[in-house]
């Protein structure tokens, strides 16, 4: 049981200092920078498996809630000209309204079908952006499509250290906050539907209130991952709410366990600060990705930290105690052949 | 079964090995070239920015092939007061957050004293805020949007290392106007994708032609999505404009003049550049109506052109299309001119140089306005820009007016 | 002709054609392998691919190119079956993920071997049919050949051939009791669903432009069908791809080409809300 503990608890602290103290090592701004990214997208990986995972909605569109966040931040702050906590303030509300309204709608919905509705709302409020020439911004000219509009910031030129701890801290205040929900009384039922919604309807539990709130708690998240990523960047894009996006969320749950809050930000930051901050050549970074995913996959079919959760709660395995971590394997669906 | 499966397992093991070796004999040649030129102290480095990944990889690639090769000829004229000039590529991905960490990247790991790009205008929009908070010459070859030259006049301070060298809206849509004229076109179809910058030169263009009698009798833009090109196709026919303006720049281009082609055979298009600029393209379509094609410069309008096509077809096995290619190509020429002008690469040095003198490139001499816009249209000291005409077997320059 | 409407809702006609074909192999496989294959947009690519690699060498039919990518695709669909499906299939998280990855890796690989730049082949003029119809030389042969495919699988499916097939789409323990080599069969199934991949590719190359990326959009719509459609009826499958080309195309016509993919997607949208168990419901078989 000892050894339990410390695996769960242990390697993230040695994890975050080991974060903490990265910057001393005077990496450039570049190296800060993929950083910073990799914590917004690990984040944002986070907050698909409290609603992927955790509630056991494959959720295809989670860009949506990511990038209407994003374009809250920047349409508030530089046309309505709000103060910008307030607006990101707002902009996590909103996406948490997003979330519940995605989720009352596949809520009545099986399986694939949910997958499906949410990637096509996900794919609308994409079309919808690019499309859309907004407003026209103070130069005069049309702002929204491909370009984008801009986040009137109240600084300029953050330094890179600066946003490299924010983020930072912004990841270790929401992965304690998705694994505290992924744990409450909450996220068991939100498990128990994932895993039997019979079962869980025959317990007498309102399985439709219990969707609604997976998908606007991990919205809620998504939207706070969307907010700093606008400031980071400076700007909301369309970008944002691809598809593309949605995928890389799904991706970093599917190789680090899904259900697990803690695998896809491993594996997020990893696989994000490996590809991007090596710089490789565009070709040779894309088909090593890819075969990366392919390979882990094979051999961690349910994710590098969900297999290795498994092995660790396994009766006679390496760590040889029977830990309530069992359900690990269960309440994804997963893992027993 | 009677097929063999060992047979069938081993046949994708062959190809997959054959692939992997000559991809591996390719990121070597890719990489060959900047990382020996890295080790060199003394060598001035351009970075360059551009989609290499993913759906906009095309015209990323032909963006760096050109750099690459405006870079070498550099080098060939003797290089920049004796220092080599070597280049530094960044992947941007089409995406704006991967263009602003690689542009520092190319700022502050590859010590770049200069850098060339984005492609698109959201990427190009992320480089100008490092560019401008690291104080690093900016060079724009295609991203057309107008935020880019209005916040260097808004913020000129900021701002002012930012220069863009390929055309803005309304130069692009004053030298289609004047190719309409000539035409004697009096009522255009206008397709494009539905994306700001197609509906901006949409609008644009419809301005600049209504003085000259001119007007759009049908305007459309298809989903980037979903395309729908059919009904698109079939409305635009059916409008019987004199001539169809294309305004995507990518391979939706072709796939919808294909349709157009089927739609109406006799309708001639007009694409503002891009894709249809490759003349393997445009073998394909049928030439049962004029196909013409807008490029910053065309084989044959100057002997730097000629000589510039080709270099670039013996070097990369087929032309340029014109616009992706030529425009980048002339940033590093005019960036080089500029280094040189100014005996220094030092920023502040630059700046003025660029502001003040003309720089000589393919499509013409470079000049720019007090928003760091280089002067295209159709005014005296602008540059022209060429429309061509696709034949069987090679292009016909038909636009401007040869004097 | 008096109206263009006629022309547009034929062409949507032959637009459904097309996600038909595509959607006809990924069923397959959802109903066999019980698999998303995320990487069939990536065979239908190969297909184009070597039409186009055909055509440069001189042999301009696709009629041609599509047995040979056919080939091509059924050994790579039966190595990646083998290497990854397989082994993987009890994780079904892991499996889409899996395909997509595969999928980029051959966009890479293709963008590689061929360029990113857009290739194309020459697509031969359209027959006129009578009141000046323009009918597309190879929307025909999508509509037809899909047609085609369905209407064997659905044979198939129905007759004594195609039994174990069936019978592992039901029940695999049954199946594997039986002593048929299950195994096999979905990996011979998947090889041949990706074979219709790119046999479809290599058949609509001329249409438009050959990319690496070219594989997406028609993925989509094609999971779209396969997804609402389910796998119980063939005909359902065909008669939803018709549906959406011609509704697709009927709302670029009567709304706006722009908006025409968000009409498409919301009213996929309001189908699933409104029957959230798709829209085959046979008797017995849902929970």
């Amino acid at each position: 049981m000892r050894n339990a503990a410390a695996f769960r608890g242990g390697w993230p602290a040695a994890g975050i200092g080991l974060l903490l103290l990265f910057p001393l090592s005077s990496p450039d701004a570049f190296f800060l920078d993929v950083f910073t990214t990799g914590f917004l997208l690990a984040a944002f990986a986070a907050s698909w498996d409290v609603v992927g995972g955790v509630s056991g909605q494959i959720t295809l569109g989670h860009a949506f809630p990511f990038g209407v966040a994003a374009y809250a931040c920047a349409l508030l702050t530089s046309l309505a000209g709000w103060p910008l906590p307030l607006a990101v303030a707002a902009a996590v509300l909103l996406a948490a309204a997003v979330g519940a309204g995605i989720g009352a709608l596949s809520a009545p919905l099986a399986g694939p079908f949910v997958a499906l509705l949410t990637l096509a709302l996900g794919e609308i409020a994409h079309e919808a952006a690019v499309g859309n020439t907004f407003f026209s911004g103070p130069g005069g000219y049309a702002w929204g499509g491909e370009g984008g509009i801009p986040v009137a910031l109240p600084w300029r030129d953050a330094s890179p250290f600066s946003s490299y701890y924010a983020a930072l801290a912004f990841l270790c205040l929401a992965s304690y906050g998705m694994l505290r929900f992924s744990r409450s009384g909450a996220g068991l039922i939100l498990r128990a539907i994932a895993g039997s919604p019979i079962t869980a309807q025959a317990s007498g539990v309102p399985i439709a209130r219990y969707k609604r709130l997976g998908f606007a708690v991990g919205s809620a998240f998504a939207g706070a991952a969307g907010a700093g990523f606008a400031l980071h960047v400076g700007r909301a894009t369309a970008t944002d709410l691809s598809l593309e996006l949605s995928f890389q969320a799904a991706t970093f749950a599917a190789v680090g366990g899904r259900g697990t809050i803690v695998g896809p930000i491993v594996a997020a930051l990893v696989l994000h600060v490996l590809f991007q901050g090596l710089s490789l050549p565009p070709s040779a970074r894309v088909l090593l990705y890819a075969l990366t995913l392919l390979v882990t996959l094979r051999f961690f079919p349910g994710g590098v930290v969900g297999t290795a959760r498994d092995l660790a709660s396994r009766p006679g395995g390496k760590e040889g105690a029977r830990s309530p971590r069992r359900r690990g394997r269960n309440r994804s669906g997963e893992g027993t052949p | 079964m009677t097929v063999n499966p060992r047979f069938l397992l081993r046949l994708p093991l062959l190809l997959i090995g054959q692939a992997a070796l000559s991809l591996h004999f390719f990121s070597l040649v890719s990489l060959a070239a900047p990382a020996v030129a890295a080790s060199r102290p003394d060598a001035l480095k351009i970075g360059v920015l551009a989609p290499l990944s993913g759906p906009y990889a095309a015209g990323g690639t032909s963006f760096v092939q050109a750099a690459t090769l405006a870079v070498e000829q550099a080098n060939a004229e003797g290089g920049v007061f004796g220092q080599r000039v070597t280049i530094a590529v960044g992947d941007t991905q089409g995406r704006v957050d991967v263009a602003k960490s690689e542009a520092l990247r190319l700022v502050s790991r590859e010590k770049a004293s200069a850098l060339v790009g984005a492609y698109l205008s959201e990427e190009t929009v992320g480089a100008m805020e490092v560019a401008a908070a690291h104080r690093t010459v900016l060079l724009v070859p295609v991203a057309a949007t107008a935020e880019i030259t209005d916040k260097v006049r808004q913020e000129y301070k900021r701002y002012r290392y930012v220069f863009r060298v390929g055309y803005s809206l309304p130069q692009w849509a004053e030298m289609i106007a004047a190719f309409l004229s000539d035409r004697k076109v009096r009522r255009y179809a206008f397709v494009g994708a539905g994306i700001r910058w197609n509906l901006e030169l949409g609008e644009t263009l419809e301005r600049v032609v209504a003085p000259r009698g001119i007007t759009p009798v049908y305007t459309a833009f298809y989903s980037p999505g979903n395309p729908a090109f059919d009904a698109v196709a079939v409305a635009a026919a059916a409008a019987s404009p004199d001539i169809v303006i294309l305004a995507d720049p990518g391979r939706n281009s072709v796939s919808f003049l294909k349709r157009l082609r089927e739609a109406a055979p006799a309708l001639p298009a007009l694409s503002i550049g891009g894709a249809l600029g490759d003349a393997r393209l445009a073998a394909s379509i049928p030439l049962s109506a004029p196909v013409y094609v807008q490029a910053a410069a065309w084989r044959g309008v100057s002997p730097a052109a000629t000589a510039y096509v080709e270099r670039y077809e013996r070097r990369y096995g087929a032309p340029p299309v014109g616009y992706s290619d030529t425009l980048p190509y002339d940033a590093v020429t005019v960036l080089v001119a500029a280094w040189r002008k100014a005996g220094s690469a030092a920023t502040e040095a630059v700046v003025p140089v660029l502001e003040r003198g003309a720089f000589p490139g393919v499509a013409g001499a470079y000049r720019f306005d007090a928003a760091h816009q280089a002067r295209w249209g159709t005014g005296p000291g602008a540059l022209h820009g060429t429309f061509v005409r696709w034949e069987r077997g090679g292009a016909l320059i038909v636009f401007p007016p040869r004097q | 002709m008096t109206s263009p409407l006629p022309q547009v809702l034929l062409d949507g006609l032959f637009a459904g054609g097309t996600y038909a074909l595509m959607a006809a192999g990924m069923a397959l496989i959802l109903g066999v392998v019980k698999v998303i294959n995320l990487s069939h947009g990536a065979f239908f690519t190969l297909g184009a691919y070597v039409a186009y690699a055909l055509a440069e060498r001189g042999i301009v039919s696709p009629i041609a190119a599509a047995p040979i990518a056919a080939v091509i695709a059924f050994a790579f669909g039966v190595f990646l079956a083998k290497s990854f499906v397989n082994p993987v299939r009890n994780h079904p998280f892991a499996l889409p993920v899996g395909t997509l990855a595969c999928a980029l890796l051959f966009e890479q690989a293709a963008q590689m071997a061929w360029g990113p730049h857009p290739l194309s082949i020459e697509a031969g003029a359209p027959w006129i049919g009578p009141g000046g119809l323009v009918i597309r030389r190879w929307g025909v042969i999508a509509f037809l050949s899909s047609a085609a495919l369905l209407g064997g699988l659905k044979w198939l499916l129905s007759a004594r051939p195609g039994l174990p097939l069936r019978l592992i789409a039901e029940d695999e323990e049954i199946a594997g009791s039986l002593g048929m080599d299950v195994e096999a069969i979905r990996y011979l199934t998947f090889g041949g669903a990706c074979a219709m991949a790119a046999a479809a590719g290599a058949l609509l190359s001329p249409s438009g432009a050959v990319t690496p990326t070219m594989g997406r959009a028609p993925l989509l719509l094609s999971l779209v069908v396969v997804i609402v459609a389910g796998m119980d009826s063939v005909a359902v499958i065909f008669l939803l791809s018709i549906g959406l080309g011609i509704f697709g195309n009927a709302c670029a016509w009567f709304l706006s080409p722009q908006w025409s993919y968000v009409a498409l997607l919301a009213a996929v949208c309001l189908l699933l809300s409104t029957r959230p168990a798709g829209i085959v419901v046979p008797a017995g078989r849902r929970d």
